[in-house]
């Protein structure tokens, strides 16, 4: 299973509606791919069959024919009985055939599915979820978009996993009067697979769960968020500002900040 | 790590490094608590420099931001200028002509070496040897005035542009780069490894000093030269490639001690790695065009994508959310060394005075960009 | 009796402050004191090709105490300023401010309207003698600054100055 899958998965635990759906979308997918391939590989094999046995019978029908000029009778029931048993067998051998093929079949076919289809963008305003991104054009495999109390679990998962954080990110959406965190992961061990987790908190209220105790890079990359968005970081062991002298009380990145 | 007690728990006492300290390299300050000589605990405090370039970023628009990322890190002023311009390629989708990569690698990878002579230079300098920094500025002078003669800077470059570079490479450029790698090849065994690398007293202090286990690296988030001494062999340029490196051989250095000698060891090499990678990218150097076709004003669609490339530190990641308007709507720039910084405290627990500054040097610091 | 010819006398009056001013100029020491990027050009002209100890300005001091010139080297954040001061305060008369480099100038490429952290100019609270233009300066300007004060110290030129042809 490539990492992306797997990541994928153990991020849908997170979100059991679209893990449901997507299990059986996947499962109807598959069985779709499956019995397609199947009913290729059959449809191949009896066009293949049926070609054998007619180019068979038809060889046997000289033969009987040639051996006629004796009994007329007796050779056309062997003629019949033998193209009978030709095509019974053929029509064996060719099930068999294709049930061996289709065995390798259902084991290639894993890996054909295996790295997600991109996701589509939803029409409105985006589910809890996960998506799978085009890395070409974003840059990221996996955007998960989760309740801020969910934070912690992905953490949790991602560093399970063996994730780094990477850094943690503010944005102020000051139209929807929310704020964005992005927290974004990578791995250091050789396979790609690059994830955003983000979760939108109201702009009156901003509060997250620190995921600190977690992976400890997070302890500065909050602070830095919260000096510069007002977003607190609940559980947070040290939350003063980082960059701003220690007595600040602005926060300059949000949209409305004057000086 | 057993520390002998010098005092009383209650006699503990606060040392401020910084922030002006020729030790810290800029303005980083450390507010140390000291039992004696050793460090009971380190915590880095930074701000010093902070330069809004966020907020910069903002409120202007995709190309007035240019000039902001060579001085976000001005030793590897290069590496910055391309995570940049890759983000925005990225979110408008913009296709860089075959040359103009060429070109990008040839400078990058010369901009990181001059980067690396410098935190020779000066690493050495921190551990009390000044006249490696007279070679290394020797020959990164040689560097700079390659890089001036296609930039047109010496120091802060603002090279690239959306969809290529801004300048083409002339032969001049060419054979003065051939005659500098020939010359740094055979100055490397000699004025660098003969003299410095060997040196006694510096194994002595670098040698088991400033432990990072591979752990602590991966919950920090630590990338670059850091990772790569603790024997993880973890390169963007490798596993995440971009540009034209995956058409060109080129090893990645890694050391498995762990400690800041494998961390000067590491960069030392990629002094090397980088020689043949401008070496390769010459030879094949094709002709054609430098700039795409890019319009005067970009707007991109609303879009949030990442870009990454490995600057001489670590992994550099710009972060580029666009609402559809002329400039950034937000702007993340994510820098190596913050994280690599932030795991600092953690490991100069219990250490001597003089070994955490040994190992604060072989972090690499540049303050302006853990600021930003 | 003709008239006696008197050689110029090797010793030579001058006031005491003229002289102290020639030996102050001739060993202007500068603090080890960089900021961003306009350190790494110090550093590059303290180096060997540009080689500011031709000028007796090499011998950087890590202590206010020891210096007599302090190179503001860079972008000064209203974090850092209070440090900044602290330092110059630190420093024994007489002494002098170069502001190297145009953050130091005037708040540089830093200056914009929402401007939270950036200290618009080291003159804001300190007092600048020379004032070196450039982002970053080249190390040649930051010779030419250093030769500036000498001139102001002394009151002459010792060098001559380049004119652009």
């Amino acid at each position: 299973m490539s990492i992306l899958r797997e990541t994928k998965w153990a991020l849908l635990e997170l979100f059991p509606e679209q893990k449901a759906g997507e299990a059986d979308a996947e499962k109807a997918a598959r069985e779709k791919a499956k019995a397609d391939a199947l009913a290729k590989i059959e449809a191949e094999a009896k066009a293949k069959a049926e070609a054998e046995a007619k180019a068979k019978a038809k060889s046997e029908g000289k033969e009987g024919e040639a051996a006629s000029s004796d009994s007329p009778k007796k050779p056309s029931k062997v003629q019949e009985t033998a193209a009978e048993s030709a095509s019974v067998d053929l029509a064996a051998k060719v099930k068999g055939e294709a049930a061996k093929q289709a065995a390798p079949v259902e084991e290639i076919e894993e890996p054909e599915s295996d790295e997600p289809p991109i996701s589509l963008e939803p029409e409105g305003a985006r589910p809890y979820g996960v998506m799978v991104r085009s890395y070409a054009a974003r840059g990221y495999h996996l955007d998960v978009f989760c309740a801020p109390d969910q934070v912690v679990a992905a953490a949790e998962l991602l560093d399970g996993a063996g994730f780094s954080l990477e850094a943690v990110t503010g944005v102020d959406w000051i139209k929807e009067e929310q704020l964005e965190v992005v927290y974004d992961y990578n791995r250091t061990d050789g396979q790609l697979c690059r994830v955003a987790v983000r979760t939108r908190v109201p702009r009156s209220a901003p509060e997250v769960p620190t995921v600190s105790h977690i992976f400890s890079g997070a302890n500065w990359h909050e602070r830095e968020t919260h000096e510069f968005f007002g977003i607190v970081f609940q559980g947070h062991p040290y939350l003063v500002p980082l960059l701003l002298p220690e007595d600040a009380d602005f926060h300059p990145l949000l949209k409305d900040f004057t000086p | 790590m057993t520390v002998p007690i010098q005092c009383a728990p209650d006699e503990t006492f606060v040392l401020n490094l910084g922030p002006q300290h020729p030790a810290t390299h800029g303005v980083l300050r450390v507010k140390l608590t000291m039992d004696g000589e050793y460090v009971v605990k380190a915590e880095p405090v930074l701000g010093y420099i902070h330069r809004m370039h966020e907020k910069m970023a903002e409120s202007g628009t995709f190309a007035q931001f240019m000039g902001n990322t060579p001085r976000m890190d001005y030793l590897s002023a290069l590496s910055y200028n391309q995570g940049y311009v890759m983000a925005v390629e990225r979110a408008a989708g913009i296709q860089v002509p075959e040359r103009a990569e060429y070109i990008r690698t040839i400078t990058v990878e010369l901009n990181r070496i001059s980067s690396h002579l410098l935190w020779f230079g000066a690493f050495v300098l921190d551990l009390g040897g000044f006249t490696p920094l007279l070679y290394a500025f020797d020959d990164r002078e040689k560097i700079l005035d390659l890089l001036e003669h296609v930039t047109g800077s010496r120091l802060t470059y603002c090279y690239y542009r959306f969809g290529g570079v801004y300048n083409d490479i002339d032969d001049d450029f060419i054979t003065g780069t051939r005659a500098f790698i020939k010359r740094l090849r055979s100055r490397l065994p000699s004025q660098y490894h003969d003299l410095v690398t060997g040196n006694i007293i510096l194994i002595k202090r670098l040698k088991d000093i400033g432990i990072i286990s591979q752990e602590i690296c991966r919950k920090y988030g630590a990338t670059g030269p850091v990772l790569r001494g603790s024997g993880i062999k973890y390169d963007v340029r490798r596993n995440e490639p971009y540009s034209i490196y995956p058409e060109l051989k080129f090893d990645i250095p890694c050391y498995k001690e762990c400690d800041s000698m494998a961390r000067y060891m590491v960069r030392m090499d990629e002094i090397e790695q980088s020689l043949r990678i401008i070496e390769q990218a010459l030879d094949k150097l094709p002709g054609g065009p430098v700039q795409a076709k890019v319009p005067k004003t970009l707007k991109p669609a609303a879009v949030d994508c990442y870009a990454n490339v490995e600057a001489a530190r670590g992994s550099f990641g710009c972060r580029l959310v666009c609402d559809g308007d002329k400039g950034p709507y937000r702007l993340k720039l994510r820098s190596p060394t913050y994280s690599n910084l932030s795991l600092f405290g953690e490991v100069a627990e219990g250490m001597l005075l003089a070994d955490a500054l040994a190992f604060m040097g072989s972090l690499d610091l540049v303050i302006p960009e853990i600021d930003r | 009796m003709g008239t006696e010819k008197v050689p110029s006398s090797i010793i030579q009056f001058a006031s005491l402050d003229k002289l102290l001013a020639l030996g102050r100029a001739n060993s202007l020491w500068p603090m080890t004191f960089g900021l961003a990027c306009c350190a790494i050009e110090m550093m590059a002209a303290g180096a060997g090709r540009f080689d500011l100890a031709r000028f007796g300005a090499e011998v950087f001091r890590p202590s206010p105490r020891q210096s007599d010139v302090m190179i503001v080297a860079g972008t000064i954040t209203k974090k850092m300023a209070p440090a900044v001061k602290t330092l110059y305060d630190q420093m024994a008369e007489p002494k002098w401010v170069i502001a190297m480099g145009n953050c130091a100038i005037s708040g540089g490429p830093f200056k914009f309207d929402k401007n939270y952290s950036v200290v618009e100019g080291a003159d804001q609270f300190l007092p600048v003698d020379v004032y070196i233009p450039g982002c970053p300066p080249r190390p040649e300007a930051l010779i030419e600054g250093i030769l500036v004060l000498e001139e102001k110290i002394t009151g002459k030129r010792r060098w001559p100055r380049v004119v652009p042809t």
